[in-house]
């Protein structure tokens, strides 16, 4: 059905895929933006009659964008949330406001959180105001017309998550550094940067960051935190272990969540988790919601680390070297569940054994395979 | 935000910035895959299991390219035929594709330009590649960085991407690349040359006002050049402009910067990141499937981004497998790393696969070992066969248990039979007939087609059973028109052969090619080169080995050379045959002289060749023979001198060395007197040459030509001899001359005849009287005799370069100094295990020289030069010869090493460069001191400025002996002593 109109938008979709595909988009967060700004030009776009058919439009889209570049799993996440929410949007509009709370009551999130104020998932703004009539035989748009308002506001939400990630994660950052704290990190990633920024206003602590080759991220990750204040040292990534013992808490960040509670995060994570186990140090994990995947590394698929040029290790240049030595250079490690403590999100903070139980209440179970 | 606001941001995009054209090349041009191609065009053939033609348009892609125009000449239905069918076609590609076809005439990229320019399809500054491509680098980048350019300067017509590499390195084309001279600051590119692998070029030539102009260069000869162009609007009418323009890069670049008139800029982008390369041939070919499976293009890998749209999985030890599953593969295969497998193969039991890849729906038989092998798709490999460093066409089936070795081609569609076995390097296509598709360019199809097929009676190869193919022959007949490209003569192909290295060349064939060349290669060509070497092998074995010189020399009659001489043979043979006067042959030879830019010495042997053969033989009769030769050296003989500069003792070393390579070494003596006779010889300068060793074949090894250089020698002696026996003979009467006439018409007939000095000293007894008791007990050796200037050429040049010496080592002091921090890139990029030993010397002793050069003012030649084995570092030394006007930097480590044969892999360059300072310290030194003895040499200095004006055109001036031995052959003796200059 929507072959026959075509994939709506399908300039800006192809677009992001050819653009995820040559790496010319990368980092979770900013494919995730992407994804969400592509989804709303395509729902914008779009010409449906029924909930099903929109449905089915996007999985489309978010299936070849997911396939573009399966090692950027928040391409799908985005689409998985988009339509969960587009879901119960059109569930709430359809049935009314009643049945939608209910299911909240039940989520280990604000379990967990104890109370603390969740932003409201069913807007009031959508109360059954509208009146749906789908398959209008004489109207074919009329469907469409009044619900995306609704589709807009729930794509909305899914854009001022991403959007508001940072400030979300660091709001509770006081809580957990404490002060005179050493904090090990590793890799530069935004959140953890963040985090660990928003920290220093209240807290007087050290960061120890790890150089973390080949990419040498960590550099970066160094200056901005001392720009900003922090008492910084610089290791390379060979200490990690031996100033482990004097680390109080280990702070990176991920790539992806697994369902299982497992993640990607930069290479060198695993050194770092697998040190701080070794030490019973605490390993916290800083991420958006929007890296939850439903997905598992339970083969420890090899291709899943993404593995990149070997140029950062072995110069093009070394001609004969080139010739005789295979140079390996995964760009991501795969830390299981049992090396981290605990997740803290834009959305509570949550234990590993606790994230498919997350996945399950952010995605639809039928959207697992787009 | 909403939408409509980003949707009008795009359009603002899309109108806004100018549409980024691009300009492919879709033919090759030459035939290296051949019969691969048969036909197919180049472009279509799979790589990594996708088309050339796709990774280029993905590499297009990747770089923000939208509008694309193809040019393609052979299988141009074919090639439209893939691009309409392929995904990039498609409206959301967002690339637009315009096949466009060009005459059949098109023969070159230069007339493909010429094309382009008549089409009028470029708008404004395009990106020019060739359909072959693989890049992951950001050309939008590069292209920004040229409009950039082009702001400032107009006159900024081309930026040339370039990646670098190591010397030594899998994906750079040793039989095709270039040397390039940059400004580092502003990545200019100053000078390019071209280098081919075989004949090796030693020599780079720089003009010397870049010196000038540019306090700082980089001589850069690690580059790989991936012929991604970023072109201005105006490069396709400077093609229409130039029509003899055909390579881009050879005559176009070449020609750019050399030009005087035209003041257009060329620049370079030096690509650190990403990956570049083309499948220029079969080698490359392999390496870059190499490239691709151990993911250096990476993000554009067959698991990411395969521009054939394949997805695959990738597994541990970079094996990829197609991911839908569709793969049968036994439990008992085994595939090793490095590998590629495409849907619907099937590997069956004990197959073994390592280091391939292998296409779409092919069929791996039990116990089938591939390695290295590139096998397209829809190819069955019999039970137990043998494939290895091999490309294999699609639709092949290789019977059970054969074996194809290393370097085979098997063009599609093939049949072996059972047990069929290829040897090493054959190219295997099917029958004639059975070739379905009509062949595009019909007559030369056809000549390479009845080529093919007479060469099946020497087929060695077993091709089985009920096998459709037939083998092309390895070479191209020698016989074919002789304007064959030097980078697609046969050796030089070798180069860029799959599984052909280095040591093969060397070693594999019966005879090596080193000494095959000079054995089979015509004898003009091998003379010359021996001329070039008699002479400076004496003199570099102070500080060298003798074979590596020789070995060398080799080495240094290279391309141009070459050419030159097959121009001069003809000039000359039309002079001979249509009897030109003296004064217009002279005119010409100069002219081509200056055209190809060779030394003096050269000219010199090409002329007395030419007389020496064209001699007319009488069988039997002495006298009649001398009438003959003294005919023949009365019409031509003043030629010898009017070629631009008089030298008469190198006429004699050079008619010496003709001669004892050719079959009339018996006239050598007759000749030589009759050159004698006709005052273009005389008799000091024969002395002079009989006192050099290389006369005397010293150094020379054992062999006819050396014994026919003794034999020469001897015959000089005998002639010394008389003129000794004269001078005492003159007080006693004239009587005794004719019976000495007598005795000698007895000699002659053994074949070494001199009586014609005397005769001629009849003639002009008084001066000879004069200058013989001058000379008085000298005799045999007259080095370091003291003649007046006037009357000794040799020795007044030599003084000249003392003085002049001296004088450059003064100036150059103050700036060698400057210069010392900068590096010559070749030198320091080199990679080696000693490299890290490598002294800082060297690359100042090459400043120092090129400093000199540009305080010298006149136009220098910097010969700068490619080690043929790069595991070594290149030392380079340097004169500066100012009678000459050359500036030479020659590899002093190349000359200690036997480099075109790339033999010994394990040298001590830092020994051997130890070796060379040292070594080359004392001949030099030796040199100045017997010149500082010289006291007149500041006016003789000036003599010869003057005489060096009056001999005309000849740039060269007066060329003394020292100077032309350099000029001609000595290039690395020349520079040893310069850089000693230098370094003091």
């Amino acid at each position: 059905m929507s072959s026959e109109h075509a994939v709506p938008a399908a300039r800006a979709v192809e677009n992001l895929a050819a653009k995820l595909r040559r790496r010319q988009i990368v980092g979770s967060r900013e494919a995730a933006l992407e994804t969400v700004l592509v989804l709303r030009q395509v729902v914008a776009k779009a010409r449906f009659s029924n909930i099903d058919q929109l449905v089915s439009l996007l999985r489309e889209v978010g299936k070849r964008l997911a396939e573009a570049q399966p090692k950027e799993h928040t391409v799908g996440n985005v689409v998985r949330k988009v339509l969960h929410n587009i879901r119960e949007e059109y569930n709430t509009a359809a049935k009314g406001a009643a049945a939608a709370p209910t299911r909240n009551v039940f989520s280990i999130s604000k379990f967990v959180l104890q109370g603390q104020p969740r932003k409201q998932v069913i807007a009031p703004k959508s109360e059954a105001t509208i009146s749906l009539r789908e398959n209008d035989p004489d109207e074919p748009d009329s469907f469409a017309k009044a619900l995306k308002p609704v589709l807009m506001e729930a794509i909305q939400d899914v854009l001022d998550e991403l959007e508001t990630v940072y400030d979300n994660v660091s709001k509770t950052a006081k809580d957990h550094i404490h002060s005179d704290e050493i904090i090990l990190t590793i890799g530069h990633s935004k959140t953890v940067e963040a985090f660990l920024k928003s920290a220093g206003h209240y807290r007087n602590y050290t960061v120890i960051v790890a150089e973390t080759g080949p990419s040498y991220s960590g550099h970066e990750m160094a200056t901005s935190l001392s720009n900003a204040g922090i008492s910084t040292f610089l290791v390379p990534d060979s200490s990690i272990y031996a100033i482990m013992s004097r680390v109080n808490k280990v702070i990176i960040g991920a790539h992806a969540i697994l369902a299982n509670g497992g993640m990607f995060a930069i290479t060198g994570s695993l050194l770092a988790a697998t040190a701080a186990r070794a030490h019973s140090t605490p390993v916290v994990v800083c991420t958006g919601q929007f890296k939850l995947t439903p997905a598992w590394n339970l083969y420890h698929d090899y291709g899943a680390l993404d593995f990149a040029d070997p140029s950062s290790v072995l110069g093009y240049e070394e001609g004969l070297l080139v010739d005789k030595v295979d140079v390996i250079n995964p760009y991501y490690d795969y830390v299981g569940p049992e090396l981290v403590d605990v997740f803290i999100t834009n959305d509570g903070d949550h234990p590993p054994s606790s994230i498919y139980r997350l996945v399950k209440e952010s995605y639809d179970d039928e959207d697992q395979h787009l | 935000m909403p939408p409509k606001s980003s949707a009008g941001k795009e359009k603002d995009l899309a109108t806004e910035e100018e549409v980024l054209q691009a300009v492919i090349l879709a033919d090759s041009f030459n035939k290296r895959f051949r019969p691969l191609t048969v036909g197919k065009p180049r472009c279509l053939l799979p790589i990594c299991n996708a088309t050339l033609l796709d990774w280029t348009f993905e590499s297009l892609a990747l770089a923000g390219v939208q509008e694309i125009f193809v040019i393609c000449r052979s299988y141009a239905d074919l090639v439209k035929k893939a691009i309409r069918e392929s995904k990039w076609s498609r409206p959301s590609s967002g690339l637009k594709i315009v096949p466009i076809i060009t005459a059949k005439e098109t023969f070159s990229p230069g007339d493909a330009m010429r094309d382009i320019y008549t089409h009028g399809i470029i708008t404004s500054d395009f990106v020019l590649v060739t359909g072959d491509l693989v890049s992951n680098i950001r050309i939008d980048e590069v292209v920004r960085v040229h409009k950039e350019r082009r702001r400032t300067n107009k006159d900024a017509i081309m930026t040339i991407v370039v990646k670098e590499s190591g010397l030594q390195h899998r994906t750079r084309s040793r039989g095709e690349s270039g040397v390039f001279v940059l400004d580092p600051d502003t990545s200019e590119c100053l000078h390019y040359e071209s280098v081919i692998g075989y004949p090796p070029k030693t020599h780079a030539e720089i003009p010397r006002e870049i010196f000038a102009e540019h306090p700082e260069v980089e001589i850069r000869n690690d580059l790989i050049d991936c012929c991604i162009d970023i072109c201005s609007v105006e490069v396709p009418s400077l093609f229409q402009d130039n029509f003899d323009y055909a390579d881009i890069r050879r005559d176009f670049v070449y020609g750019v910067l050399t030009s005087d008139l035209l003041m257009k800029n060329v620049h370079c982008y030096i690509a650190k990141e990403g990956y570049a390369a083309r499948v220029a041939d079969t080698r490359s070919y392999d390496a870059i499937s190499k490239d691709i499976l151990s993911r250096w293009t990476y993000p554009l890998v067959p698991d990411n981004n395969h521009p054939g749209g394949h997805a695959y999985d990738h597994l541990r030890g970079n094996k990829y497998m197609a991911k839908d599953n569709t793969i049968i593969m036994s439990r008992t295969a085994r595939v090793g790393p490095n590998t590629l497998i495409g849907a619907h193969t099937t590997i069956a039991d004990g197959a073994s696969i390592s280091g391939s890849v292998i296409g779409q729906r092919c069929k791996i038989g039990p116990g089938a070992v591939l390695k290295g092998a590139y096998i397209f798709d829809d190819t069955e490999i019999g039970a137990g066969a043998l494939v290895e460093n091999s490309i294999v066409g699609s639709g092949v089936r290789i019977g059970e248990g054969s074996t194809v070795r290393t370097g085979c081609l098997i063009a599609d569609g093939v049949v072996l039979g059972k047990n069929a076995r290829l040897a090493r390097f054959d190219r295997v296509s099917r029958r004639r007939y059975l070739v379905d598709g009509e062949s595009t360019d019909g007559e030369e199809d056809e000549e390479e087609w009845e080529v093919v097929e007479a060469h099946q009676d020497s087929v060695t190869s077993v091709l089985g059973e009920g096998s459709n193919a037939v083998v092309w022959p390895q070479s191209h007949s020698e016989d074919e028109d002789e304007e064959v490209d030097e980078v697609e003569s046969y050796n030089n192909q070798r180069l860029m052969r799959i599984g052909d290295t280095a040591s093969d060349i060397d070693l594999s064939d019966a005879g090596s090619v080193t000494e095959d060349e000079s054995d089979s290669e015509d004898e003009d060509d091998a003379s010359s080169i021996m001329n070039g070497l008699s002479r400076t092998s004496s003199m570099t074995s102070v500080s060298l080995p003798d074979p590596d010189v020789s070995t060398i020399h080799n080495l240094q009659a290279s391309a141009a050379d070459s050419e030159f001489r097959s121009e001069v043979k003809q000039s000359l043979d039309r002079a001979f045959a249509e009897g030109h006067s003296v004064d217009n042959a002279s005119v010409e030879l100069k002219t081509l002289r200056m055209a190809s830019n060779v030394p003096l010495r050269r000219v010199r042997e090409a002329v007395v060749e030419a007389i020496v053969e064209r001699v007319p033989i009488v069988e039997g009769d002495a006298a009649k023979q001398r009438t003959e030769i003294g005919r023949m050296v009365a019409r031509w003989g003043p030629l010898i001198d009017r070629i631009g500069g008089v030298d008469p003792v190198e006429t004699v070393e050079v008619l010496a060395c003709h001669c004892a390579q050719s079959s009339r070494l018996p006239l050598f003596g007759q000749i030589l007197a009759a050159l004698y006779q006709a005052d273009i010889v005389e008799e000091d300068d024969i002395r002079a040459w009989h006192a050099q060793a290389s006369s005397q074949a010293e150094g020379q090894k054992p062999g006819p030509y050396m014994d026919g250089l003794e034999k020469c020698w001897s015959v000089g002696k005998m002639m010394i001899e008389q003129f000794d026996e004269q001078e005492s003979d003159d007080e006693s009467g004239e009587g005794e001359d004719e019976e000495e006439e007598e005795e000698e018409e007895e000699e002659e007939e053994k074949g070494s005849a001199a009586q014609v000095p005397a005769t001629k000293a009849e003639s002009s007894e008084e001066e000879e009287s004069e200058e013989e008791s001058e000379e008085g007990s000298e005799g045999g050796s007259n080095e370091g005799s003291e003649e007046s200037s006037e009357e000794s050429e040799s020795e007044e040049s030599e003084v000249t370069k003392a003085a002049v010496s001296e004088k450059t080592l003064a100036s150059a002091d103050v700036p060698a100094t400057k210069v010392e921090q900068t590096e010559t890139k070749t030198t320091a990029t080199v990679s080696t295990p000693a490299g890290a030993a490598e002294p800082a010397e060297p690359v100042s002793t090459t400043h120092a020289a090129v400093v000199a050069a540009v305080d010298s003012t006149s136009t220098a030649t910097i010969k700068q030069v490619e080690v043929a084995d790069p595991a070594r570092k290149q030392v380079a030394a340097a004169v500066i010869e100012e009678t000459q006007r050359t500036v030479v930097v020659a590899s002093a480590d190349e000359a200690a090493k036997p480099a075109p044969s790339g033999l010994s892999t394990t040298p001590l360059p830092a020994q051997a460069i130890a070796k060379v300072a040292t070594g080359s310290t004392q001949p030099s030194r030796k040199t100045n001191n017997e010149e500082d003895e010289e006291d007149e040499s500041e006016e003789s200095e000036e003599e010869s400025g003057e005489s060096e004006e009056a001999s005309g055109s000849g740039s060269e001036g007066s060329s003394s002996e020292e100077g032309s031995g350099e000029d001609s052959t000595g290039r690395d003796v020349g520079g040893e002593d310069s850089s000693e200059e230098e370094s003091e």
